[in-house]
């Protein structure tokens, strides 16, 4: 099991994802998955792996938004 | 054909430009940061390279802080009309194209109101005094050109927003005539509002134009629409670049920006300054031999000027001039170009002038060509 973390523009995703590389944690863009809090459509970043440390990474990039665990779809 | 009218848009593009383009059109062909499925990611994922190159490229906090438009007027509009409401209040220099005036005279119809501040060529302190005193109670906004299309004549804009800053206003900068040609650091320079052209100085296709601002969302929106995110709100987004991004984006457009950005960094910026800058004094500096031939600036420094020459060839009219240039296959730009202050500040209101603006590939023998035909033209009117 994963976490998702909805971060809203392809733009934010594309940056949360290459922060999150260059801590070397693995992660996913996808569409943001339905009945995830942010308004409808946008993209979430899915980790697979340590999505604890991959939330505070994205947390202390400003990269806020809904969160849901789960696996990938 | 000899081109000379760079400062309206560089011509030639440089070939991995072209093929950026090219590509983009190949094989980006989805509609980016719309949907999940492989080519629309990688479309973004393009989209997204043009938008770190350009944050890195100006030292803007995030590739975030860029929003694509369709040209430096487009930006220019977006803040000015993102910004100021009735009863505010903005600073302008004496030297601004219409990008930055019409706006401002719709504005004024909704209660905005401005304030010129004169420009001394050549003394910086003078021209931060002038911003200065036009400064009032309600100004929120000082925005000014980083250098004069017409004249080449640099502001000092560091120490104009450091100024603005001092009284808690807002810094816009017009960097159509200075992207690609001088270093400009956001970060470092205290611009709010950085407007840029993406097909003169950064060598990117027509149709290309950036808004960087760390702090762009807080700014009203002009046009609205479909961002890809937040769909269900009718309320546009607050967050950078969505808020300023409704709409398909120009993916061939932005893609051939990516490569013009990189060709500029792998140039050099002071490469390139130091080549046109070359080129334009060789021409003042034999123009300035020439009978009939009015120049209005002193000999381009560096320091006070980006490379861009207006002269008039004794009391031949600007337009008629360019039409001599034109049938000797020699490509300028001539009349007011869209700029009448910066005309007014010179004199030049009536006849316009004529300018030549050398790109990172004229030679000194396409100098040598045009300075030719300059004298034959100068001859045979007179």
């Amino acid at each position: 099991m994963g976490k998702y973390f909805a971060v809203g523009s392809i733009t934010n995703a594309l940056k949360g994802r290459d922060i999150l590389s260059g801590k070397g944690i693995h992660s996913y863009i996808e569409r943001t998955p339905q009945g995830m809090p942010g308004g409808g459509c946008g993209y979430s970043i899915y980790v697979p792996g340590d999505f604890q440390t991959a939330e505070k990474v994205l947390d202390s990039a400003g990269l806020t938004g809904g969160r849901k665990e789960g696996n990938r779809r | 054909m000899i081109y000379l009218d760079n400062a309206a848009t560089t011509y030639p593009k440089p070939r991995p430009v072209i093929d950026a383009v090219t590509r983009a059109l190949r094989v980006y062909g989805a509609n980016p940061g719309r949907s999940g499925y492989s080519m629309s990611i990688a479309t973004s994922e393009e989209v997204y390279r043009c938008r770190t190159a350009a944050a890195g490229f100006f030292n803007a906090p995030g590739p975030e802080c860029v929003a694509f438009t369709v040209n430096c007027t487009n930006a220019v509009n977006y803040v000015l009309k993102g910004l100021l409401k009735p009863g505010d209040h903005a600073v302008v220099s004496s030297l601004e194209h219409n990008a930055v005036m019409r706006p401002l005279d719709a504005l004024r119809e909704k209660g905005v109101t401005f304030t010129k501040a004169e420009v001394f060529r050549g003394d910086n302190d003078s021209t931060v005094d002038s911003f200065r005193k036009a400064i009032n109670g309600r100004t929120k906004l000082i925005i000014c050109t980083h250098a004069s299309n017409v004249w080449g004549i640099r502001l000092p804009v560091e120490r104009i927003a450091a100024l603005a800053h001092e009284y808690g206003i807002r810094m816009a900068v017009d960097c159509a005539q200075s992207a690609g040609v001088l270093p400009i650091d956001i970060n470092g320079s205290g611009i709010d509002y950085l407007c840029a052209a993406g097909h003169k100085g950064l060598y990117g296709p027509m149709g290309t134009g950036m808004l960087i601002a760390p702090d762009g969302g807080s700014l009203a929106t002009v046009i609205e629409g479909g961002t890809g995110t937040q769909s269900a709100l009718s309320s546009q987004p607050v967050t950078m670049p969505d808020r300023m991004e409704s709409g398909t984006q120009n993916v061939p457009g932005i893609a051939g920006l990516r490569a013009g950005i990189e060709f500029v960094k792998a140039r050099g910026i002071k490469n390139i300054n130091r080549h046109e800058m070359e080129i334009i004094r060789y021409m003042y500096d034999e123009m300035s031999k020439m009978k009939y031939i009015r120049l209005y600036t002193r000999q381009p420094q560096p320091e006070y000027y980006v490379p861009v020459l207006s002269f008039n060839v004794g009391s031949i009219p600007s337009e008629t001039a360019g039409r001599l240039f034109a049938e000797k296959g020699i490509a300028v730009r001539a009349g007011l170009h869209c700029a009448p202050e910066a005309h007014r500040f010179m004199g030049t209101q009536e006849n316009g002038a004529v300018r030549v603006a050398p790109s990172v590939f004229t030679g000194i023998g396409e100098a040598k060509q045009f300075l030719f035909a300059l004298g034959r033209i100068a001859r045979d009117n007179h």
